[in-house]
């Protein structure tokens, strides 16, 4: 495999001079000759959960240039033409070419954000040998991050790149630099990457969308849930901001899984906390989940596009177009409605209260709030087995004939227990619980194709009653709604074999291993 | 990856100077490109101001592939490397014979660089050997640059015939006229005599003092003097390539 030399970045005090490179550095015979000089706005990328960065990759927009660069060499994988430096984009919106094909493959949905602007002026040489033969190329570059007044101190770096086949040559050349006095450190692209991100006060990977609050088995499942709830609490206040500033679905997605969780940490676990609160709170967030209802609908129904044009004969495809224009016209309206609300006193009251309720730190009257000083560890184990045999029974009830509000049903006893799961993973071995994750997400996965292929055709249903005249989007609603009907049969069909999977023996192993309490 | 071997049985037919140019058009064109020297005397490691390290030779290339990449080197112009030649390779051709499959040695050793370069240019030695017979079978296509002179015609007639009699494939086989002095009724009579005759590219390239200066410059001339006439005869020669590559559309 053809290799490329990696680059090595010496911090120093000051931007060096050539003058000082050529005296204190370079061997008899050997020169550096200027090669550019270039002054620019640079900016680093990812999604709001640094999937590039999970991946070892970094998004950089450099010379009108985006580039993938692999974080632990530092060698650019992939490049395309990038005009500007906005402050998001989606993948898709990038030409052909492989590098928005690895970027779709990270996330497609998520936006990549702008993680900072830096402002660089970099002087670049040429090091020339005694044969005048370019070894390597020899970088003077002082970063300054823009729109961070507080940091005002700039980097200065001198980039070290040999040549392939110019290592060994170059070998001298960098210890001279490692020990020169004005070197205050010696970085790799990774270290480069963190320095820089840390000065744009950028935490990385400091978000992510999954649930890893670490609980301790041992205590009391009010302190557990607290700190549930505080999770839950920052992922919506961590998400406000990406909703307000419209960058992506997503945004809204995680506030609102944050929400139904905190409803479902004090639904599940009633008895922990006073009961009048307990139902204030409640009331207030189920208020606010219907507040985000109307925009959420849109974005999904947006998401869609390209599989409802893609399932449709391509002479009726353009009937869509309207309907599209629609939905994202009503998306505007309700976006803002939502963003006026968050940005609102009320909002804000709400959120003191939430915050005031967070933070006491006694215990409520154990009259009252008899589960409150019990184990997290019990009342794991006995929330977990309640779900799963409510589950296991209402979903034995259900036969071929069976309606659709049942299922349904069904699938919200699913979604509690997975959130129990959930909550509570931290205090199992992980090779006890992922199993179980594993055959309920089977039987989740069915339910949620059935009902969502139900809300479909049931909103198309109503899109079809608003318009009367237009036959052409008439056939497409038609041609929709019979695959998305024939989905949701599939589904139905499907049910029996994915139900019975789940209510045997071997899953009732898996759950009877983590009742039994071995695998805490 | 495509691989172009720059050939002739004859020496001083600008073989190098063509190399040297094609390769760097292919690397700003169809980026990256290798340009491996095989020819003891380097002349186109010489004029990249390369030279081989000094634990490379002539049985390390032989080895292939993990040998070969550790001794690449980069010239000067982005996306082009070169695989320098080392004067050991003046025994080649006797260290190939040790081989299996001597004639096949090549395309073997050279396979893994495809992965990584689009195009791999050949500097070949002037001579008929079996290195020779091995670079036929390694190259897509054999660039025969001819000086329009009776001798240069007969030697190429000779590499024909090598092909006939040996069975190989002579459509790789594409002459072009090379150091062409329009002032020469000799070369203006051979260019018409061979300009229909099928295989032979259009394209000419004429005898440019500036060639010679490649010397001075070490570097090819479509780098320093891109307007001067060898160098755009160059580039005309290079797009007639691409097409038989394949590599345009």
């Amino acid at each position: 495999m053809r290799t490329i030399p990696e680059t090595v970045y010496f911090r120093t005090k000051s931007t060096l001079s050539p003058e000082t490179l050529a005296q204190q550095i370079l061997p008899a015979g050997w020169i550096l000759t200027l090669l550019s000089s270039t002054k620019e706005q640079q900016a680093f990328y990812d999604t709001f959960e640094w999937h590039a960065f999970e991946k070892g990759v970094a998004v950089q927009k450099k010379e009108r240039i985006l580039f993938l660069i692999d974080i632990n060499s530092g060698q650019k994988s992939a490049s395309v033409s990038f005009q500007g430096n906005p402050l998001s984009f989606f993948s898709e919106t990038l030409p052909d070419s492989l590098l928005q094909t690895k970027l779709c493959s990270l996330s497609n949905i998520r936006a990549f954000s702008r993680l900072c602007l830096l402002n660089t002026l970099t002087t670049s040489y040429r090091l020339l040998d005694q044969n005048s033969k370019t070894v390597a190329i020899i970088a003077v570059e002082s970063i300054q991050l823009t729109g961070h007044e507080r940091y005002q101190e700039e980097i200065h770096l001198l980039a070290l790149t040999p040549f392939k086949g110019y290592e060994e040559d170059t070998t001298p050349i960098h210890q001279s630099l490692s020990s020169l006095e004005a070197v205050h450190s010696v970085l790799n692209f990774r270290e480069l990457f963190l320095l820089v991100m840390k000065c744009a006060k950028q935490r990385v990977q400091g978000y992510s969308a999954k649930f890893l609050t670490k609980l301790h088995p041992d205590a009391t499942i009010h302190e557990s849930a607290l700190l549930l709830l505080e999770h839950t609490f920052s992922v919506m206040l961590l998400n406000k901001n990406g909703i307000k500033k419209n960058i992506d679905s997503e945004f809204l997605h995680d506030y609102r899984v944050a929400l139904r969780r905190t409803r479902s940490i004090m639904k599940l676990l009633m008895g922990i906390f006073n009961e009048r609160e307990n139902q204030y709170f409640l009331n207030l967030f189920r208020t606010l989940g219907k507040r985000t209802n109307d925009l959420r609908d849109r974005d999904v129904y947006l998401l869609r596009k390209k599989s409802y044009c893609n399932s449709l004969p391509p002479n009726l495809q353009p009937s869509l177009i309207p309907f599209f224009e629609h939905i994202a016209e009503s998306r505007k309206v309700f976006h803002r409605r939502l963003s006026r609300y968050l940005s609102s006193s009320d909002y804000q009251v709400s959120l003191n209260e939430w915050e005031g309720f967070l933070n006491q730190q006694t215990l409520p009257d154990v009259e009252r709030t008899h589960q409150g000083s019990r184990s997290t560890k019990s009342v794991a184990l006995e929330t977990i087995k309640r779900a799963w045999k409510k589950l296991l029974r209402r979903g034995r009830q259900i036969s071929r004939e069976t309606t659709d509000t049942e299922l349904h049903a069904l699938r919200i006893d699913c979604k509690k227990l997975r959130y129990l799961l959930e909550f509570f993973a931290s205090i199992f071995q992980p090779d006890a619980i992922i199993p179980v994750i594993r055959q309920l997400k089977e039987l989740q996965e069915n339910l949620g194709a059935f009902v969502d292929a139900s809300v479909q055709i049931h909103f198309l249903h109503q899109q079809l009653e608003l318009i009367h005249s237009d036959t052409l989007f008439a056939a497409s609603m038609g041609g929709l709604m019979v695959t998305l009907f024939q989905k949701k049969e599939e589904a139905r069909l499907k049910f029996n074999k994915t139900f019975t999977s789940f209510d045997h023996e071997e899953t009732s192993q898996l759950f009877h291993d983590l009742l039994t309490g071995s695998s805490l | 990856m495509k691989a172009i071997a720059l050939y002739s049985i004859k020496g001083g037919v600008g073989k190098t100077a063509a190399a040297v140019n094609l390769a760097y058009l292919s690397s700003r064109f169809f980026p990256p490109t290798l340009l491996c020297d095989l020819d003891p005397q380097g002349a186109s490691s010489y004029y990249f101001r390369i030279s081989a390290s000094k634990k490379y030779n002539s049985g390390k290339f032989l080895k292939g592939n993990k040998k070969i990449y550790s001794n690449i080197k980069a010239t000067d112009f982005d996306n082009l490397d070169l695989l320098p030649s080392d004067f050991s390779y003046r025994n080649l051709d006797i260290e190939l014979a040790e081989e299996k499959n001597p004639q096949r040695k090549l395309k073997k050793n050279i396979e893994e660089l495809s992965n990584d370069y689009q195009l791999l240019f050949f500097d070949s030695p002037p001579n008929l050997t079996l290195l020779s017979e091995s670079l036929f079978a390694a190259s897509d296509i054999i660039l025969v640059p001819l000086i329009p002179t009776t001798l240069s015609i007969r030697t190429f007639m000779q590499l024909k015939d090598f092909f006939d009699a040996n069975k190989l494939n002579s459509s790789k086989i594409r002459p072009f006229f090379s150091m062409v002095e329009k002032q020469k009724k000799l070369h203006r009579d051979i260019i018409n005599e061979f300009r229909n005759t099928p295989g032979f590219l259009t394209q000419t390239i004429p005898y440019n003092s500036e060639v010679e200066k490649m010397g001075l410059y070490r570097a090819p001339i479509n780098a320093v003097q891109p307007n001067c006439p060898a160098s755009k005869a160059y580039l005309h020669l290079w797009e007639e390539v691409t097409k038989l590559t394949e590599l345009q559309g």
